[in-house]
């Protein structure tokens, strides 16, 4: 056979499979497509988590729950059902979202039962309005966010990584159980311990051991820490706004963990 | 009667009429011509129509009209140079398919790409091919030059359509280039953010190139537009004119060159007149690139549909998180590999241009008039030299060479990398179990008892882990180091896997920690 028919008879053998093949990867194209958008989907949780976690969580605590008097849990069967028509939003829940996020509160929806971190109540996000995330960042935040549903509406049941139960030493020391406090409580979502926390609503307390005795003259520093838990608009530290801080720690801390928690504070050197 | 001689009258007539209408659109090739040229048939008429139609169409006109016989053999060209037209022509098709759906925004761009990829019906074929295809260009280009070199075929006639070859080359790299920017993902971003940054360590123009690449200081959406114009009108506009002076010198005035042994060797009287006989377009040469068009086609949609993993698309570009490791694209290699030996100036302008001017010049260097290997040492000898030169940068641009991480920065990288899949991504979803893993206290066997079949690969990955850290300890980079991985359930279908590596600073005496969380949702690597 000369090369001219041989290339012929190759070639149309050789158009036959390339048509086999592309059948085959048409087939295939419909699922390969949903499974593909699943896989987005799921990437976009993921991206959201690590977002949420490094600029939400100090506020809304790591998991959603909230902090009692002043954010808002997000995780929970009420955001998820009456929330939208609570504030009379038209669109959908994640368009909510993403314009809250994006654009923040300048006043509190609910001042009574979560006054936020002053005015604004919670600070724009998008870095149109001045805030250091992308639109892509939130939305998938947003995604991240909404992926708590299953688990608000109780229809899927989290088991959660037991804390290890801390050592008798731990136990017994009231610092360690004061930092407990400081981070369970929420303290952390604004006030900077560092190597701890990273809030910068209030005062940095990496040193309040130190700076509590030189504040007030004549007053001691348990006695100074002491007050501004209780009464926080005794002693506005300059530079920042007065009426942030719940007022109510007196009914929120049993006095148990108030105490642990100012030796905790008074151990900061 | 006269009904029937009507009828074949106007059958005649009206074959005439298809007859004349087909001249008009092959220019020249009547229905019976045509017949013989798909059979490999002798020519019909004379004179010879296949020849007229070379003087009366300008596809054709741009064509050859023969090869001699002894240029066309395989192992001669191998031909690379067609492979190069080949996947160009992929490219382009491909190309404008993804221009579609393509926004050149950066806020569009990524959100396109996984539209492409999710929602496009072949969207990804298209993607795939066109990474593929850009590939195979590179390398073919790249064969087709060494090809050329080592048959010394770049000599007397042939010194301009070297240059102008060299030429394409350049263009094929900066397509390839800023074509890499465009899926807007980390990869893209930082690799075209190093390359640029040469531009900028240009003596006296650098700051005005960069600026005219960029558009600003740093990459945005001015560069983006403008990485985009380059890719897909100036620098195919300058590739087809390039491509038709290249091309026209090889197909109009010196053809392919003979191989050295036909042209330097002895050779008989028959051997050769059959080498010098011509092997015309049509129907040949013709019949043989339908062939080969066929061909590469089938092997390319082979290999991209079982056996590419996919073009990779990582997270969008985040001009506020520089990867640990950045990578520019295999083909530049060489080039971070010359970055490293020194100043970005010096290797990154100065010497790649030196490189690239000796390669404009070697036609006019190399004035021995001999072809064949064994004539030609030095120049041989140099060209292997040369590539293993590359080869050796090219080894020198990974970025495991030469660039040192901390331990414990190192180690949780590799478990789980910030792009792509590592160990820990390996683990399946349901393996995961929740819990406490704390190197050299869990026990490295039987995880979760609690799992029908076990969990294999987290125990295989935690092992890994210890091992590795185990490794520091024991070389005494991280001094009293402690190592725990944590999984904790965190929403449904989401697992939150937190490594990390604490020990005494050597210096300090403090306690250093080093911490990952990774994120992993069970339908994230897809199934």
């Amino acid at each position: 056979m000369s090369r001219f028919n041989l290339e012929i008879l190759l070639g149309i053998i050789l158009v036959s499979f390339t048509t086999f093949i592309v059948v085959i990867y048409a087939f295939n194209e419909e699922d390969r497509m949903a499974e593909e958008a699943e896989a987005q989907h799921a990437r976009a949780i993921e991206v959201g988590a690590t977002v949420y976690e490094n600029n939400c969580s100090g506020c809304h605590g790591p998991k959603g729950e909230g902090i009692l008097g002043l954010c808002p849990p997000i995780n929970d069967g009420q955001f998820f059902t009456t929330r939208l028509e609570e504030v009379g939003w038209s669109g959908s829940l994640e368009d909510y979202i993403i314009s809250t996020v994006a654009s923040g509160r300048t006043t509190s929806t609910r001042p009574d039962e979560y006054a936020g971190q002053g005015r604004p109540a919670m600070p724009a996000w998008s870095d149109e309005f001045g805030g250091p995330l992308r639109p892509d960042q939130i939305q998938n935040v947003a995604t991240f966010i909404l992926n708590w549903e299953s688990t608000a509406l109780e229809e899927f049941v989290l088991e959660e990584l037991a804390t290890p139960t801390p050592s008798p030493e731990e136990e017994a020391d009231p610092v360690a159980r004061g930092q407990r406090v400081f981070l369970d409580r929420g303290c952390g979502g604004c006030h900077t311990i560092e190597g701890l926390s990273a809030g910068t609503v209030g005062p940095n307390q990496t040193n309040i051991g130190t700076v509590a005795e030189t504040r007030i003259p004549g007053m001691s520093a348990e006695d100074y820490i002491q007050e501004s838990i209780l009464d926080p608009s005794a002693y506005v530290v300059e530079g920042f706004q007065d009426d942030v801080m719940p007022k109510n720690y007196n009914e929120l801390l049993a006095s148990e963990e108030f105490s642990d928690l100012v030796a905790f504070l008074l151990s900061l050197r | 009667m006269l009904r029937s001689i009507n009828i074949q009258d106007m059958r005649q007539r009206l074959g005439a009429a298809i007859d004349n209408r087909v001249r008009i659109i092959t220019a020249g090739l009547g229905l019976d011509e045509l017949r013989a040229v798909m059979r490999g048939d002798p020519p019909t008429e004379k004179p010879n129509p296949r020849f007229k139609v070379h003087t009366t169409s300008f596809l054709f006109h741009i064509r050859p009209r023969y090869y001699q016989k002894g240029s066309t053999i395989l192992s001669h060209t191998f031909r690379l140079g067609y492979w190069v037209v080949f996947f160009y022509t992929v490219e382009l098709i491909t190309g404008i398919v993804l221009m579609i759906y393509y926004v050149p925004t950066p806020e569009g761009a990524y959100t396109s790409m996984l539209e492409i990829m999710s929602a496009v019906p072949f969207g990804n074929l298209m993607r795939d091919l066109h990474r593929l295809g850009a590939e195979a260009t590179v390398i073919f280009t790249f064969l087709h030059m060494l090809r050329t070199y080592f048959t010394g075929s770049y000599k007397k006639e042939r010194s301009f359509t070297w240059l102008t070859g060299v030429i394409l080359l350049i263009i094929t790299l900066f397509l390839s280039f800023f074509g890499y920017l465009l899926p807007w993902d980390q990869l893209a971003y930082w690799a075209v953010t190093i390359g640029t940054s040469m531009a900028e360590s240009a003596p006296l123009i650098g700051n005005e190139v960069n600026l005219i690449l960029r558009g600003a200081p740093d990459i945005g959406a001015g560069g983006l537009l403008r990485a985009y114009l380059l890719h897909i009108i100036l620098l195919p506009l300058l590739a087809v004119l390039v491509l038709s002076i290249h091309y026209y010198k090889v197909a109009r005035e010196h053809g392919i060159s003979m191989p050295a042994r036909y042209q330097e060797g002895d050779l008989s009287k028959e051997k050769q007149k059959d080498v010098k006989r011509r092997v015309d377009f049509l129907p040949d040469l013709f019949s043989h690139e339908v062939y080969l068009v066929v061909l590469g086609l089938f092997i390319l949609l082979l290999v991209t549909i079982f056996f590419y993993g996919g073009a990779p698309l990582e997270s969008i570009a985040n001009p506020q998180q520089t990867p640990l490791d950045t990578k520019a694209p295999w083909y530049f290699w060489w080039l971070q590999g010359l970055l490293k030996l020194g100043d970005k100036a010096l290797m990154g302008i100065i010497i790649p241009g030196l490189i690239f001017g000796l390669l404009f010049a070697i036609p006019y260097i190399d004035r021995n008039p001999h072809r064949s290997f064994v004539k030609r040492p030095v120049a041989v000898s140099l060209g292997v030299l040369g590539v293993l030169i590359l080869i050796l940068l090219s080894y020198m641009g990974l970025p495991q060479y030469g660039i040192e991480t901390p331990a414990a920065t190192r180690i949780i990288q590799d478990m789980s990398p910030e792009e792509g899949h590592g160990p820990l991504q390996s683990v399946p979803y349901d393996q995961l179990q929740q819990g406490f893993y704390i190197v050299n206290e869990t026990p490295i066997d039987n995880l979760c008892p609690e799992l029908d079949f076990g969990c294999p690969e987290l125990e295989e990955f935690y092992a890994l882990f210890s091992h590795r850290v185990n490794e520091v300890i024991e070389s005494g980079a991280i001094p009293n180091g402690d190592a725990v991985i944590v999984i904790e359930n965190w929403q449904e279908d989401l697992k939150k896997v937190t490594m990390r590596i604490t020990w005494d600073d050597p210096e300090t005496g403090e306690r250093n920690t080093y911490e990952k969380h990774v994120y992993i949702h069970s339908n994230s690597q897809g199934e």
